[in-house]
């Protein structure tokens, strides 16, 4: 159950957000920043203190542990000031119950010598994907390398930070216009700071529990509230990976990026063609709607088969019914000036997809090596995974391709029917958070 | 009296053994005696024993190593039909995944080898290639391969589909089309390609391909001395993409510029008696009876059109190879020796030949005179001790 969770994040946040403090947000967040940097900096001298007596004591001194916690939830309080997940202007102590984004941490436990001993390597995956979803100091720069290589490179000023640092820049602007912050963003937002706080708390013994990098955690948060959408994941995996299969994976996937690359040309002139017709007709054409429909849904598939979302080989006709799929509502009515300036409207989406695409590539990085070892891919990777393709095939479907006038939602949410089976084989690993 | 079916059989053998014949005759003359030569004739016996040596690794690497891959083929022929329930995809699809599957195999066991083959040739500095560079190559090349067999595994089944087992008639059709395609680019995949720049070799190119009537063919010089030492040049192209590459390893001062000559008029002789619209000729004499077995011994997993039969089709097709090298060696030993005899006639320096061939032992550690299993077996040229032969008896004859 969520409650168990050492390390939680509560949010009690109205989306409300005041124009004024939006504007003048990173002026105003000057003295958390310094005040920030002083206090990482300190950490880090108390870690090597705190490594030492925890590996002569098994646990950490209550002391020590509070020290940490504190530091924990101070640094969610600031990222969540600065990136806009919440509204008011944080304390500077970390006191617990005193931010509407708040990370609730449990008391010390004892913990093995042995993981305390090799905290820093067993980290390393973790502080991959934070560095990933947010930089922070010691997590930082790491997001930069991998998006330049995966077409996110024009977008690295925006999303070198990770891709919080995009969401918060997106979000201002929003902010301002509309003194709302986007209930997607805020998700999305929560989702990489709790990332970050488990990832810093198991960094700093607060807590022996590995972070959960499944985007919809916890689930009592529910998904009450989130706009429909018109493209919908759906996730029928067990989670077993063939390690003959991961070993050569990309070179398996080769025919299926050429004939992506072959059909991906066709779906240009598709896409054309229907961005005209929907134009004129005011809703897409039902022949070119399924054409491209089936285009985007065999990009999941291949997307999802290279980067270890799903395991088998994947055909080449975009058929629904892979493991990892997507639905796509049939064609509706479109107002034609949103239709005339899709590109343009699809320009955050688009963005925000480019920088998720380092994240996707990071599961499939890291799944690589957790697949082959255990022959499973660990259920949290997966749904990030999930994640980013669903988020991708949003933004497909409505910047690109004017499958449908829904924009894009950019929070985590769970998959569709068939409904994500959570793993129930005894010895899944990593599989205990569910 | 005979039913059609075994008149047909007949009647296709027959056709087999006049194209072979056809395509087994050559310039060289038929009362053409080579006379006896001795490894110690040309090279000293330290230089005969340090080229036996070498090669003596290398063959028995060769033999392990197919050994190996068939010995994984064949089990991949009853395991690697499970690999089915990695795939969602269709029948095509599925195909794919377990050919590629099966090739993947064969890299991993190859590894080893390929590593001992690389260690072998760098302690004898013939070749600078790191080892991470061979597995990362081999790697890379790997991707390559599976592209290449993913479009074999599309025209076979596609064709399967609704041919059932007949599809070998259309599929060999296509494969010799394919070979001839490839033959025909093939000149333009070649990188590090230059022009021939020593004025007096480019000229006496030029005399020969007259003299041989292929005024079109030009030469170009291939870079890769950062790779290896080896010398090598070879004949590529069809039609109007023919030409001749020479390595630069052949251009360093080692080679007088007669030997080079002579390298020059044996690829160019390969083009005048037109020997790759030969071979491609040879190798549809092979690939129908090929894909003819192939579809016949997959009929018991279903035929090459279910996904099961591929692992099974990659076995037959890799021990059909291997079954078909020496035939395969004769022939090729066969157009290499009429290509020298060509190059006598044109240069008329049977000495530069003599010289040239005895380099191939000191400078490429070429074995003089192989045991004859080997012979029969690995050998793609005439041996260095029958190639100098050939060029005492050409002098012997006095040209003609
Ligand atoms: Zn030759």
């Amino acid at each position: 159950m969520p409650d168990q969770l050492p390390i939680r994040v509560v949010v009690e946040d109205d989306l409300r957000r005041s124009r004024l403090t939006v504007a003048f947000r990173l002026i105003l967040a000057i003295p958390h920043i310094l005040w920030f940097f002083i206090w990482s900096l300190g950490a880090f001298i108390l870690a090597i203190v705190a490594w030492v007596i925890g590996i002569v004591r098994g646990r950490l001194p209550d002391g020590l542990h509070d020290f940490f916690a504190s530091y924990v939830r101070y640094s969610t309080h600031f990222f969540a000031y600065v990136l806009l997940a919440a509204n008011p202007y944080p304390g500077f102590t970390g006191r617990q119950g005193s931010y509407p984004l708040d990370v609730e941490i449990a008391g010390p436990e004892p913990q093995r010598r042995l993981t305390i001993a090799f905290r820093l390597f067993l980290a390393i995956p973790a502080i991959i994907i934070a560095s990933t979803l947010l930089s922070t100091p010691f997590a930082g720069g790491g997001g930069s390398g991998q998006n330049d290589e995966w077409g996110g490179g024009e977008y690295a000023f925006l999303g070198g930070g990770g891709v919080a640092f995009l969401v918060g820049f997106l979000a201002w602007f929003s902010c301002l216009a509309r003194a709302r912050m986007p209930r997607g963003f805020r998700d999305l937002l929560t989702y990489a700071l709790r990332y970050n706080a488990q990832m810093t708390a198991y960094l700093f013994f607060v807590t022996a529990r590995y972070p959960d990098s499944d985007p919809a955690e916890p689930r009592a948060a529910g998904d009450e509230g989130i706009p429909p959408q018109a493209v919908r994941m759906t996730v029928d995996d067990d989670g077993r990976r063939s390690r003959v299969t991961v070993f050569f994976r990309l070179f398996l996937t080769f025919p299926h990026l050429v004939w992506l690359t072959l059909w991906g040309v066709a779906a240009l002139l598709a896409a054309l063609a229907n961005w005209v017709a929907t134009l004129v007709s005011g809703r897409p054409p039902r022949v070119l709607h399924r054409f491209l429909s089936a285009y985007v849904r065999y990009t999941v598939h291949v997307a999802a088969f290279l980067f270890l979302v799903a395991n088998p080989f994947p055909g080449f006709t975009g058929a629904p019914g892979y493991p990892v799929d997507v639905e796509i509502d049939p064609p509706e009515p479109q107002p034609r000036l949103a239709s005339a300036f899709r590109l343009l409207l699809a320009l955050p989406a688009l963005l925000l997809g480019g920088t998720l695409l380092g994240l996707l590539f990071v599961v499939g990085m890291l799944g690589w090596f957790a697949s082959l070892a255990t022959g499973r891919m660990p259920e949290g990777l997966r749904n990030a995974g999930a994640f980013t393709l669903r988020y991708g095939a949003q933004v497909d479907a409505y910047g690109l391709y004017l499958l449908t006038a829904r924009y894009p939602y950019s929070g985590p949410s769970r998959p569709a029917e068939p409904a994500a089976e959570p793993y129930d084989e005894p010895g899944a690993p990593l599989a205990a958070t569910a | 009296m005979p039913r059609p079916r075994s008149a047909l059989i007949a009647l296709a053998l027959a056709g087999w053994g006049l194209a072979a014949w056809f395509l087994w005759q050559t310039e060289v003359p038929d009362d053409l005696r080579l006379p006896h030569v001795e490894p110690g004739d040309a090279v000293s016996a330290g230089e005969e024993r340090a080229a036996s040596d070498f090669e003596e690794f290398l063959r028995f690497d060769f033999l392990l190593s197919q050994v190996a891959v068939v010995g994984a083929l064949a089990l991949y022929a009853v395991f690697g039909p499970r690999f089915l329930r990695e795939s969602a995809s269709g029948r095509i699809g599925s195909g794919m995944l377990l050919a590629m599957l099966g090739l993947a195999f064969v890299w991993i066991v190859s590894i080893p080898f390929s590593v001992a083959e690389l260690w072998w040739s760098r302690r004898h500095d013939l070749s600078e290639e790191s080892y991470g560079e061979r597995v990362l190559g081999g790697w890379l090349a790997l991707g390559g391969e599976f592209l290449f067999i993913c479009l074999a595994i599309l025209i076979v089944m596609g064709l399967a589909g609704p041919l059932r087992d007949r599809w070998w008639i259309p599929g060999g059709a296509v494969f010799v089309g394919l070979a001839g395609l490839f033959t025909f680019v093939y000149p333009y995949l070649i990188p590090e390609q230059e022009p021939l720049r020593d004025p007096a070799l480019s000229a006496s190119a030029r005399e020969y391909a007259r003299d041989l009537g292929v005024e079109g063919v030009g030469v170009r010089v291939e870079r890769v001395g950062e790779l290896t030492d080896a010398p090598n040049a070879e004949a590529v192209g069809l039609g109007p993409t023919r030409r001749v590459i020479l390595w630069d390893t052949l251009l360093d001062p080692r080679f007088s510029d007669d030997e080079v000559r002579v390298v020059l008029a044996h690829e160019l002789g390969h083009h005048a008696r037109d020997h790759l619209p030969k071979s491609i000729a040879w190798y549809a004499l092979f690939a129908f009876p090929g894909a003819f077995v192939i579809a016949r011994v997959t009929r018991r997993r279903g035929g090459m059109r279910r996904p099961e039969a591929v692992p099974l089709g990659l076995f037959m097709l890799v021990a059909l190879n291997l079954l078909a090298l020496p035939v395969q060696n004769a022939i090729t030993r066969h157009l290499e020796a009429e290509a020298d005899w060509v190059a006598l006639e044109t240069t008329e320096k049977p000495d530069a030949a003599r010289a040239l061939f005895a380099r191939f032992t000191t400078e490429a550690l070429a074995d003089p005179e192989p045991p004859t299993w080997a012979f029969v077996l690995v050998d793609s040229h005439p041996t260095v001790v029958e190639r100098i032969a050939m060029a005492e008896a050409w002098a012997e004859r006095g040209g003609r």
